[in-house]
């Protein structure tokens, strides 16, 4: 148990470092990309512009600017919105963060959940109808980028729905209702959902072979328990290995997702300021997904023992 | 392909059973028929395996399943493997009995210390709660004939049960199996090619090679006057204690045939020195030799005396 915690603090510490190098590293290629938020037509005097450049502290050197921002952050305060004068990023990337985690809680649902059932059934049943299709489906799955299928879902579910049950069902782009979630999820995890299929199916195929599974079967078992608590069991620790990498891969393909869709999220958030140039939405942005993307892997190392009790830190 | 063909044998309550031959003749495969535990896409193509009165070739799903582990129990070769990395070593000894009518489930739960402490595995009260990877070889092997005697069954078949252990924890597991399945009056097979461990431990003994049973009989008229020029050959090929006489061992020449490319006749006829012309043409049947022991040749069933035979004897 002191080890698991003590290998928790050292993961953590290294999270830690990560961040500030993403952020430093960001922060310095940021403000080498032509342009800034500032550039419009409603700008009148060069007076104005650099009252503004004055406010958000733009005018200091380089390196002052970003011991400024480290500052703010460990205050908890990511700064204010270049663009939007007065909107505060914190809360507004805590409220968009939610908004993503909902559609990439749904889409995690439904890349594990519907892998592993998929993977399952095409190994128990190998070399039948049901693996073909199920493995067929999983390489189209994996091999159709998810921005690909976004589009397609949306022209199914969005407009031949619509047409069909004459504006009865169809999904609707946006966010705010709770059937809105469905369709993007789905899209979002399908690639990743033929991905853990694959794997689960190649997996199993090797549990049910082993001795220990032999035994299982030689002591009577019921068929259910032989193939969940034995076969299952065991082929699910390099499925739960793959999880750290899946779960960054859901976080990076929600930016497309959103996009698509018009979900509010991080991912839409990420995009959009880039393309606006707001310098404090983007680091704060990139920071929250690089301390993510080491949390998410963490916790998957951290369950990892759980699952196979030859693992201990 | 046929791995096993026309095998026919009985076991009487209590007796101790040697099946003997080289890698690849077939003993497992008899032995896993026993329990209809065949690998994919292996099948029992005709036969009966009679069981009392019961067939368990005809046996339905769930039949097979109260039947295996509680009527017979099987030990496999190795126990590193034969054991489920991700369950308790207590745990996988209780599921043993709970699959099955014949204990309750407090029963069962009750039963896996005194079942541990019965296969002398030592401090099992501490070891109980311990994975299959804190156990040393014998000590696994000692938790998997907890396992297979957990429901006191009447037939226990071990299937090389030392061979992937350390000689000096050999003796002692075979020694922990002659007392328990005379403790629980049952009958044992034990699969094996280390002909001392039969010698020592055995009733009766079957030879076999290439699939098929070549000499059956007594342990002792086996080893005192082996018929077969199989098993003839088979105990020559091992170093004796008691030979005053130095005398070579001899090697059998060849390789036991393919499944897939049987030789007509004899299949031993190929690597055997005694051969006359019927034996390249037509299988032998099985035939009393001795009373109550049997051989598959037609040297012996001929009488005919073969001078290189005499000369050796």
């Amino acid at each position: 148990m002191r080890g698991t915690l003590l290998y928790i603090g050292q993961r953590l510490v290294l999270i830690a470092i990560t961040t500030v190098l993403v952020s430093s590293i960001v922060f310095v290629l940021l403000h080498q990309i032509p342009g800034n938020a500032f550039l419009n037509e409603t700008r009148t005097s060069p007076e104005s512009l650099a009252a503004d450049l004055r406010h958000y502290g733009l005018d200091k050197p380089l390196g002052t600017q970003y011991v400024n921002w480290v500052s703010g952050v460990l205050h908890g305060n990511l700064g204010e919105s270049l663009v939007n004068r007065g909107v505060m990023i914190t809360p507004l990337l805590v409220r968009e963060a939610s908004v993503s985690a909902t559609v990439g809680f749904f889409a995690l649902l439904v890349t594990v959940g519907l892998g592993l059932i998929l993977g399952v059934i095409a190994a128990l049943r190998q070399n039948t109808w049901a693996d073909y299709v199920a493995s067929s489906a999983a390489v189209v799955g994996y091999s159709v980028p998810s921005f690909v299928i976004g589009i397609f879902f949306l022209l199914i579910f969005g407009h031949y729905f619509f047409e069909w049950t004459q504006g009865t069902v169809f999904y609707n782009v946006g966010w705010g209702d709770w059937t809105q979630i469905p369709v993007p999820a789905i899209a979002l995890g399908l690639p990743y959902a033929s991905y853990v299929a694959r794997l689960t199916r190649a997996s199993m195929l090797e549990t049910i072979r082993t001795d220990y599974v032999r035994t299982a079967w030689a002591k009577g078992l019921k068929a259910r328990i032989v193939v969940l608590r034995h076969a299952l069991r065991n082929a699910l620790i390099p499925v739960v290995t793959i999880l750290g990498p899946l779960i960054t891969g859901i976080i990076t393909g929600s930016v497309v997702i959103e996009n698509i869709f018009g979900i509010p999220g991080l991912g839409k958030e990420f995009v959009t300021s880039i393309l606006a140039r707001d310098y404090n939405i983007v680091i704060g942005v990139f920071t929250f997904y690089a301390a993510l993307v080491g949390l998410a892997n963490l916790t998957v190392d951290v369950i990892y023992p759980a699952l196979d009790p030859r693992i201990r830190y | 392909m046929t791995a096993v063909d026309g095998i026919s044998f009985e076991i009487d309550r209590g007796e101790i059973v040697g099946i003997v031959g080289e890698s690849g003749s077939g003993k497992t495969m008899t032995a896993l028929s026993l329990l209809r535990l065949i690998p994919e896409p292996g099948r029992i193509t005709g036969g009966r395996i009679l069981y009392g009165e019961k067939d368990i070739a005809q046996m339905t799903d769930e039949e097979i399943r109260e039947f295996r582990g509680n009527e017979v129990a099987m030990i496999f070769q190795d126990p590193m493997t034969s054991l489920n990395p991700v369950l308790r070593v207590g745990f996988q000894v209780e599921e043993a009995m709970a699959a099955h009518a014949r204990f309750t489930r407090q029963q069962s739960r009750d039963r896996v210390l005194p079942m541990l402490q019965r296969v002398r595995i030592p401090a099992a009260k501490e070891r109980v709660r311990d994975y299959p990877h804190q156990f040393s070889g014998g000590m696994r092997q000692r938790a998997m004939i907890a396992m297979g005697v957990s429901n006191e069954p009447s037939l226990l078949i071990a299937d090389e049960p030392t061979t992937a252990l350390d000689v000096t924890v050999q003796a002692s597991i075979i020694e922990l199996l002659r007392d328990l399945s005379r403790e629980l009056r049952a009958s044992v097979i034990l699969i094996t090619h280390n002909m001392a461990l039969v010698a020592s431990l055995c009733n009766r003994v079957i030879v076999m090679y290439a699939g098929r049973i070549v000499e059956e009989g007594p342990t002792r008229a086996i080893f005192k006057n082996p018929q077969h020029p199989y098993t003839w050959s088979l105990l020559r090929s091992m170093p004796r204690v008691d030979e005053v006489e130095k005398e070579r061992l001899i090697s059998i020449k060849g390789l036991p045939p393919d499944l897939g490319r049987m030789p007509p006749g004899c299949k031993f006829h190929p690597r055997c020195k005694f051969k006359v012309d019927r034996c390249l043409t037509e299988e032998p049947p099985l035939g009393e030799v001795d009373p109550g022991q049997l051989a598959r040749c037609w040297v012996l069933m001929k009488n005919i005396q073969n001078p290189e035979a005499e000369a050796q004897r």
